[in-house]
């Protein structure tokens, strides 16, 4: 069986607050990362109030809420983080924000090779029949690789945001469970086939 | 000036805890309307534990985040659901939900009063851009009204509801401002 965890560019791995708390206030400073990834204007300042949060918030891993690091392969190195939550048990789908903080990694592969990662341990790990995710308008390239994965487009909330004076496009793209199946035919039959 | 708070058919009021709790209580154990409203398996709690709910509400005083309103009919003057908006601040756009606990008034034109009067406060009294709703796909009578409020469908989350065995995709509606000023442009007419 393949390891879970594994890409071809980056694994997912244990999100320690010690070690992310240490590096979200210089990802969260950067406005354009910050931006691309939240719609809300508070980042948070001090490291100290990170681990603080990430202690509260993380550590306690409900049952609904995965939580991870994302390390480089060639260089284990620290590069970005990633939230899968399950919105809704009985309907079994699953909600999915990623951030490269480390913004030498953009436009590489690397996000594409995590959401595969990702969409790989929803499917065939946690057993949810879909995944969604919501991406803003003006982050194209973000927009390109998920489709590139798999996702498809699903709607737009109209001007749902402001930024720079002018309101944007909220989009957002789902991957049904035989869909990314389909996509990954090198998964056996009877595993692709097993509920 | 219009009543901000006052519609056709239905008024917003505020109703102290213990009449809400009493209500929710009723509406919760109505499987059709908790289908209809939420889309969380169904649950039910006491109405002591809804009522400290409310109480705790009620308690925080009004926030700009967060506006709820209780509703009654003019004619009777029964208090027959409710209806919230979650604003956002930073990007002037709200999210509202509403329900009909009182099952004698579906049908009837009471939902779409309520949302009018509720798109009046969201653009005229609060001054947002933007209110958007979210339905599930076998809710066609609630599709209908908010259609009738000016509400165009945006998306649709493909089969992320299951119920009683079988698929359904939860739909996205949105109505910016410009367009309801231009809706109330042409009623005026």
């Amino acid at each position: 069986m393949k390891d879970v965890f594994m890409g071809n560019l980056v694994r997912l791995s244990a999100f320690d607050p010690e070690e992310m708390s240490k590096v979200f206030p210089r990802w969260n400073s950067n406005s354009e990362y910050f931006r691309l990834l939240n719609s809300s204007a508070r980042p948070m300042q001090s490291s100290r109030a990170a681990l603080k949060w990430m202690e509260e918030e993380v550590s306690e891993m409900p049952l609904d809420g995965y939580y991870f690091a994302i390390h480089t392969l060639a260089e284990d190195k620290l590069i970005g983080e990633l939230e899968l939550d399950v919105v809704n048990w009985p309907g079994r789908e699953a909600f999915v924000g990623l951030g490269i903080g480390e913004t030498e990694y953009w436009s590489k592969g690397y996000g594409t090779d995590v959401m595969n990662v990702l969409l790989r341990f929803a499917f065939m790990e946690i057993n949810v029949r879909r995944v969604s995710l919501g991406v803003f308008e003006y982050n194209p390239r973000a927009i390109h690789s998920y489709e590139k994965v798999g996702f498809r487009h699903e709607g737009s909330m109209r001007r749902l945001l402001k930024r720079e004076g002018r309101r944007w496009d909220n989009l957002f793209m789902g991957i049904l469970r035989e869909e990314w199946l389909e996509l990954n035919t090198s998964v056996p039959a009877e595993t692709a086939m097993g509920t | 000036m219009n009543d901000l708070f006052r519609g056709k058919l239905v008024r917003f009021t505020f109703e102290e805890p213990e009449a809400r709790a009493k209500a929710e209580a009723r509406w919760q154990r109505d499987t059709e309307f908790i289908r209809l409203a939420d889309s969380d398996p169904s649950q039910l709690s006491s109405e002591k534990k809804i009522k400290e709910w409310f109480d705790h509400q009620a308690e925080g005083g009004p926030k700009p985040e967060r506006v709820s309103f209780s509703v009654r009919t003019l004619e009777e003057d029964k208090h027959i659901g409710f209806l919230g908006v979650w604003v956002d601040l930073i990007h002037s756009e709200a999210w509202v939900g509403l329900g009909i606990g009182e099952r004698e008034f579906w049908s009837k034109g009471y939902g779409s009063d309520m949302m009018k009067l509720c798109q009046q406060y969201v653009f005229a009294e609060l001054g947002l851009a933007r209110l958007s709703l979210g339905l599930h796909e076998y809710n066609p009578r609630a599709l209908r009204s908010y259609e009738k409020c000016g509400f165009r469908l945006e998306g649709r989350t493909r089969q992320d509801l299951v119920r009683e065995g079988h698929r359904y995709d939860s739909l996205w509606m949105g109505i910016l401002r410009d367009e309801w000023l231009q809706m109330q442009k042409g009623e005026n007419e």
